[in-house]
């Protein structure tokens, strides 16, 4: 079987306690499935094992190989490439020898010069906040948890981490940057600049370092750092 | 539960003024042309660029219209209570897919940037813009309020109290 099936029956085979004496019914040592509540006796799992939940296919808990080493590699990765992104140009558009070279943040100053306000805070909270907010959280909180020690607040930053995940629009921004060079290319010649690939280096590195480490994993090295 | 029905309501609401009004708008020497997000996917078509065509078609069109239908279908299930682990797969693609819509807006915000070139030619967002992106939050936020236990819930009050799961 499969590390992840293994451990799946493994968890099935914990008894519910429902019926069980109350003895048995010890609120640590329980876990509740977050999607369909579920309970099961709390079990950490090995090295390369994934716990999930049989009813729903839920992960409860899963242990990624040097997770917490590869995540902060990824974060400070994603961190220069961040840097890097946001002070190079990033497209340079040339019409009938006119040429007009933009950064990342000229797709929210022109929205605000155009009278469109509301949507540019929008889109710099997609494309510049909601990313920025996630590498420093990363790092904030991986950092110190490489010699197992925590900063203030990091519980904080754990949970506005997780919560700003739905917020980052990144990748759906590369997207849209590709369809409009095909637009543009009808109209103008145009040009990718070196942010355009640190943007796309940004991607892979934001996204490999948060599925390198599990959320689970990172609240309970929080728990047990310098506490 | 009343949150996610608000706030899908309200998404579907602007859905309206969002396909109405215009996107994007560009000017030019001789040129004036105004789209809406459907008259931009037939006017691609038309060009000859399928797959950009495509891909807004599905993006502006598609992705927000499945998903208000599968929030509703959500919400029914936590009255019928059937068939939660479909429900629940359905629950998390309908997470996972809403942020994929916002893509026409950032064609519009990058249009928009990169071409300025005064008289000659110039790139202006439309009313749509700021309305379709309200569309994709609203239901972004009417899946996010939804508690996927409630189908669970439902489904185990449909068994009788002593049913053992397998």
């Amino acid at each position: 079987m499969t590390p992840s099936k293994a451990a799946a029956a493994a968890a099935a085979t914990d008894p519910a306690p429902a019926p069980a004496p109350a003895a048995a019914l010890q609120p640590d040592a329980m876990l509740a499935c977050p999607d369909c509540d579920a309970l099961f006796q709390r079990k950490t799992p090995e090295e390369g094992e994934r716990i999930v939940c049989p009813h729903c296919g839920a992960t409860l808990a899963s242990h990624r190989r040097n997770a917490l080493q590869r995540a902060t590699a990824f974060a400070a990765a994603a961190a220069s490439l961040f840097l890097v992104a946001n002070f190079f140009p990033f497209l340079s558009v040339e019409v009938m020898g006119r040429t007009n070279t933009i950064g990342i943040a000229a797709s929210v100053e022109a929205l605000k010069d155009n009278g469109n306000a509301a949507l540019a805070v929008l889109v710099a909270i997609f494309i510049l906040a909601a990313p920025a907010a996630m590498v420093s959280g990363m790092l904030y909180i991986l950092i110190p948890l490489l010699s197992e020690k925590r900063l203030p607040g990091a519980e904080n930053v754990c949970r506005i981490l997780y919560g700003t995940d739905h917020w980052n629009m990144i990748e759906v921004f590369l997207i849209g940057v590709l369809v409009s060079l095909i637009k543009l290319a009808e109209l103008a010649t145009v040009r990718t600049d070196t942010a355009f690939w640190a943007f796309a280096g940004l991607i892979v590195c934001l996204t490999a370092s948060m599925a390198a480490i599990d959320r689970r994993e990172v609240w309970s090295r929080l728990q047990e750092a310098k506490a | 539960m009343e949150r996610t029905i608000a706030l899908a309501i309200a998404a579907a609401i602007l859905y309206l003024p969002a396909n109405l009004f215009p996107i994007m708008s560009s000017r030019g020497i001789g040129s004036n042309i105004s789209n809406t997000i459907v008259g931009g996917v037939i006017y691609f078509w038309k060009m000859g660029s399928y797959p950009v065509a495509a891909i807004i078609f599905i993006a502006s069109v598609v992705i927000p219209v499945l998903k208000l239908i599968s929030i509703t279908w959500l919400c029914i299930a936590v009255r019928t209570g059937k068939n939660p682990r479909t429900m629940t797969t359905l629950y998390r693609m309908t997470e996972l897919i809403g942020r994929w819509s916002m893509v026409d807006v950032f064609v519009v915000a990058i249009m928009v940037a990169a071409v300025q070139f005064g008289s000659l030619m110039t790139v202006e967002p439309g009313a749509a813009a700021l309305a379709f992106a309200g569309v994709v939050i609203l239901t972004m936020l009417s899946a996010m309020s939804f508690d996927p236990r409630l189908i669970w819930d439902a489904a185990r009050k449909k068994t009788t109290p002593t049913h053992k799961h397998p």
